[in-house]
């Protein structure tokens, strides 16, 4: 357009924008004397004055339609529009209160949590692993030795880079006090593997990395931050660890982190921990490889196959029985929560869905309530986009509020979520709502506006007017068409929550399960503490039994105190593996001997943990060195290996010792303890004295303590006694075995509140929606029910007939959500524990609760029908 | 917005220009110009005519004064702008080849 256009325009433009009254009241003037003039002119013809004020009008057709057409030719009409209708909306909300909370509140139940738990699912599912090139990362189940890292790396033609980690607490003797760290042990490998560069210094090399290299170290962001007050000249000084000093070359940036891990340092295995480098024995180390480009994981599964079958045929004691499947490093690392969050967002999704419906139903109730309003409006002359605008404006203002107050309480949801903190999200430190999220949540909650209060609005625009101004306060039945819609919106709604609310009943159901498993031992009044004797000092047998019987020694002659130890405590998830030969049996080949787990003990360990004892005896301190070599064995393993046998009296041995063989006479069994989780069930153990052991590595331990009560004051006692025999053994890990078991139970219990908050909010919400569709209904049917008592109907049939709507409603609802329940509780299977995804019980709890629920959500509004007076009612119209 | 069905679009723009083109005038008797000038032929309903000439101010070719008319009452008098001259040049010429056009078509001999 050109300049000269603009000169013209502008002005007139915002005089119509800001001096709008001025404008609008000229506009009046201008037509009433147009009618004006015409009048006059046909009073000069000699019509009288009412009938030729009645031809002007005629002609000109509807002052207030003509005054919007050309208010309409303004072009910042929009504008203005968007303001009014955003007043007026306000207004309207202002004087509906009840209605505006409805509608705000489904809207933020419905949007918040799913933004909180969108936001976990973005951090832990969908945001990429911080390494470089993470999609060419793989691992893989089972761990490796230092030996064959060196063997696959060496052989594989498909990897770039591939290393391993093992963590291991050290102690860090730089602060006031011996302080237990991770320490990674690794190989130079991992970080190339990783890709990720230190941010000060360098990475650990292969130079370094060589049996009797320098000791060097790598400190993670975190240890360097607090312990080490970010020191910016760090690399090159030396911190002290388990006696060494080791000198400081690297500092890796605040994002890097070890899969799975949370480790404060890394060290070069082969400088640390020479011999366990050389022994091919234990696979102690988790693997990370980099595919070579243009590498797919098939390719790389071939080629593992390969060099699983060569590894295993030269080294079949170790090596046998491979079977190495490389998985993406990002499914491995978010696999163990994948399952609950899968639940949890479908939840979600129910939720918002609900949500929705419920905010459609709300908005095509309030629709029809106004549909008079509206129609009143087109007549005087509302143009039908115009009424159509305003309709939406009103509904995304309402979508954006809920959106407002949502967010909040999305922020809120994150928190508590990450408070919670289920185990496997324990490395999500850092979860925090991000603008994808939040943009997440605005858009989720305008397209709500826009689809749900798009349907209403066009129903009135397309309204006929003398069709409803006729039809106004005759409506005797039915109401509109829209009502069959809000009905099967409720039908939807009850079918989702009912899904929801099976899928919590059965994780409450497995919890409950779950917590009746006898864990094998009595955790009340137990504490555990775990303590790694240094490798330094002692690195002999004769030194660590020396420690453990002073120890125990002392801690027994503190008053009402009973202590043993136990080299790990259940529930903990890690254990030793050997495997297991028998004296007088057959030899089975290398590589196919059973698995065992193994624990050494000293002092009474079963009586302080309360361990029942099934046949024989338990160890006693008799059980020494240079006695003969005793074991006791739990109940799987004599199930499992001495079936119909006395295992009294047998003896057993590890089947990859060197040297002499050494029989251990079985002397008792014990009672199963779960030592992994109770969801899952003992595996076969072998109990042998720590006094007997010929393992130096069998270094770390936990000393268990039953305390006369759950009071913690005897823990310093304890920690002191530890500390008189070696000042310099670091003990950050003090545990009571009740905190553990309600540990071990954390995730599920969470699992099971969140979905529980889920399907309750659901149910509200569909208590919310059905009371609307009912009410509703009953307010539409007055006059029809009016009409019913007065021919005599008793209030009882009212209340019949206004509950069997609902009832209706509810018996088809439950019917699709059974059918739903049934398809879709199967996909949980992984989160159950001795329920069946369709147990019935569970199944016929939820329909019962279901429709108790709904028909009270009915009855206010049927009580109130049974109430109508028939006089009023039938003049109220 | 209502439009004269007979009127082809756009000619009621030209028309209205090109009766304010003659002297600055009302809504009123724009209406009843429009009315004699064309003999009855060209209805235009006066629901239809103030939309119009609003639209045609908003465009900038036509502005508006208030005045006091002969009659001693207040009304709002129309003139054409130097850019509605232009316009109307522009429409008339249009129309004139598009009305020439028309009637050599209609006048061609059947054969």
């Amino acid at each position: 357009m050109r300049p000269e256009h603009w000169l013209y325009t502008i002005p007139l433009r915002l005089r119509s924008l800001f001096r709008r009254t001025q404008a609008d009241q000229e506009l009046d003037d201008e037509l009433r004397d147009h009618v004006e003039r015409k009048t006059e002119e046909y009073v000069g013809k000699g019509l009288t004055p009412q009938e030729a004020r009645r031809r002007a009008q005629l002609e000109m057709g509807g002052v207030e339609k003509r005054k919007e057409e050309c208010r309409e030719t303004r072009g910042v009409n929009w504008l203005q529009d968007l303001l009014q209708d955003l007043r007026y909306g306000l207004r309207m909300l202002r004087k509906s209160p009840g209605f505006a909370t409805a509608a705000i509140l489904t809207l933020a139940l419905g949007i918040g949590p799913n933004t909180a738990i969108f936001t976990v699912i973005d951090a832990v599912l969908l945001r990429p692993l911080p390494y470089g090139n993470p999609q060419e990362l793989v691992t893989w189940r089972g761990n490796e030795s230092q030996l064959d890292i060196d063997d696959i790396r060496s052989q594989s033609t498909f990897f770039s880079a591939g290393g391993g980690v093992n963590p291991e607490v050290l102690t860090y003797t730089g602060g006031a006090e011996p302080l237990g760290i991770h320490a990674g042990y690794v190989d130079a490998g991992l970080f190339q593997a990783l890709g990720v560069s230190p941010m000060l210094g360098r990475a650990l090399s292969p130079e370094e990395d060589r049996f009797g290299g320098p000791r060097v170290v790598v400190l993670a962001y975190r240890f360097w931050r607090e312990y080490l007050d970010s020191d910016p000249n760090i690399v090159g000084k030396t911190i002290g660890l388990d006696e060494n000093r080791y000198t400081v070359i690297g500092v890796m940036p605040a994002s890097f982190a070890v899969p799975q891990y949370d480790l404060d340092l890394f060290v070069s295995l082969r400088v640390v921990y020479a011999e366990a480098a050389r022994y091919r024995g234990v696979h102690f180390m988790n693997t990370y490889w980099r595919l070579k480009p243009g590498i797919t994981l098939s390719q790389a599964a071939v080629g593992m196959s390969t060099i699983d079958a060569r590894l295993a045929a030269d080294y079949p004691g170790e090596e046998k029985g491979r079977h190495t499947v490389p998985v993406p490093l990002q499914q491995s690392v978010t696999g163990d929560v994948r399952p609950a969050l899968f639940v949890l967002s479908a939840a979600v999704w129910a939720v918002l869905l609900i949500a929705c419906a419920n905010f459609a139903g709300l908005l095509m109730a309030r629709a029809s309530a106004r549909r008079r309003e509206m129609v009143i409006r087109a007549a005087l002359g509302g143009g039908r986009r115009r009424l159509i605008r305003q309709a939406l404006t009103e509904s995304t203002l309402l979508a954006v509020l809920g959106g407002a107050v949502a967010l909040p309480l999305a922020a809120l949801c994150v928190r508590i979520l990450v408070a919670a903190k289920p185990a496997a999200l324990a490395h999500l430190n850092e979860i925090s709502m991000d603008p994808t999220v939040i943009v997440f949540g605005l858009v989720v909650s305008l397209l709500t506006g826009l689809i749900f209060g798009l349907a209403p609005a066009w129903s009135v625009s397309r309204a006929d007017v003398t069709d409803t101004l006729k039809q106004e306060g005759r409506t005797a039945t039915a109401g509109p068409a829209g009502h069959n819609f809000r009905k099967a919106l409720v039908v939807v709604e009850i079918a989702v929550a009912l899904v929801l609310l099976v899928g919590t009943g059965l994780l409450i159901k497995s919890f409950a399960r779950l917590r009746t498993v006898d864990p094998g031992f009595d955790p009340a009044h137990v504490i555990a503490i775990n303590v790694q004797l240094p490798n330094t000092r002692y690195a002999e047998i004769p030194k660590q039994i020396e420690f453990r019987r002073e120890l125990l020694d002392r801690l027994n002659s503190l008053p009402r105190t009973q202590a043993a130890m136990v080299g790990d405590i259940p529930l903990n998830g890690s254990e030793v593996t050997h495997s297991l030969a028998f004296e007088g049996r057959p030899p089975v080949a290398e590589g196919d001997e059973p698995e065992v787990d193994t624990f050494c003990v000293m002092g009474d360990y079963f009586s302080v943990m309360r361990v029942a004892l099934r046949a024989g005896r338990t160890l006693t301190p008799m059980d020494r060195e240079n006695r003969p070599l005793v074991a006791v064995i739990n109940e799987a393993l004599a199930r499992k290996f001495f079936a119909g046998q006395d295992p009294i009296g047998q003896r057993i041995r590890w089947a990859r010792e060197t040297g002499p063989p050494r029989w251990m006479t079985i002397v008792g069994v014990a009672a199963d303890v779960k030592q992994y989780s109770l969801a899952e069930p003992a595996y076969p153990a072998v109990f042998t004295p720590f006094a007997q052991t010929n393992e130096a590595w069998r270094r770390w331990m936990s000393v268990v303590v039953r305390m006369p009560d759950s009071s913690a004051s005897l823990i310093p006692a304890v920690k002191h006694q530890i500390w008189a025999l070696d000042s310099l053994i670091p003990l950050n890990r003090v545990q009571s075995m009740d905190e553990l078991l309600g540990l071990s139970l954390a995730e599920r219990q969470f699992n099971m509140s969140l979905l529980g908050l889920f399907a309750g909010l659901a149910m509200i919400l569909v208590a919310v929606g059905i009371y609307g569709v009912i009410s509703y209904s009953v307010s539409q049917r007055t006059h029809e029910v009016g009409i019913r008592i007065a021919v005599g109907a008793r209030r009882l049939d009212v209340l019949k007939l206004i509950m069997g709507q609902g009832a209706r409603l509810a018996a088809l609802g439950l019917t699709v959500g059974i059918l739903g329940a049934f398809a879709l509780t199967r996909l949980m299977t992984k989160l159950l524990f001795g329920v069946t995804p369709t147990d019935p019980v569970t199944f016929a709890a939820v329909v019962l609760l279901m429709m108790a629920v709904v028909l009270l959500a009915c009855f206010v509004p049927a009580r109130r029908a049974m109430r109508v007076d028939p006089m009023v009612a039938l003049r109220y119209e | 917005m209502s439009k004269p069905s007979d009127l082809v679009q756009g000619t009621l723009d030209m028309l209205l220009l090109k009766i304010l083109a003659l002297e600055p005038m009302n809504g009123f008797a724009v209406s009843q110009r429009l009315k004699q000038v064309s003999g009855d032929v060209l209805q235009v309903s006066d629901g239809s005519l103030y939309p119009a000439l609003h639209k045609l101010e908003q465009e900038g070719w036509i502005t508006a004064e208030w005045k006091t008319s002969e009659k001693g009452r207040r009304a709002k008098y129309y003139s054409l702008t130097r850019l509605g001259r232009r316009q109307l040049e522009r429409e008339a010429d249009k129309w004139g080849r598009l009305s020439g056009a028309i009637s050599r078509v209609v006048k061609l001999k059947e054969a």
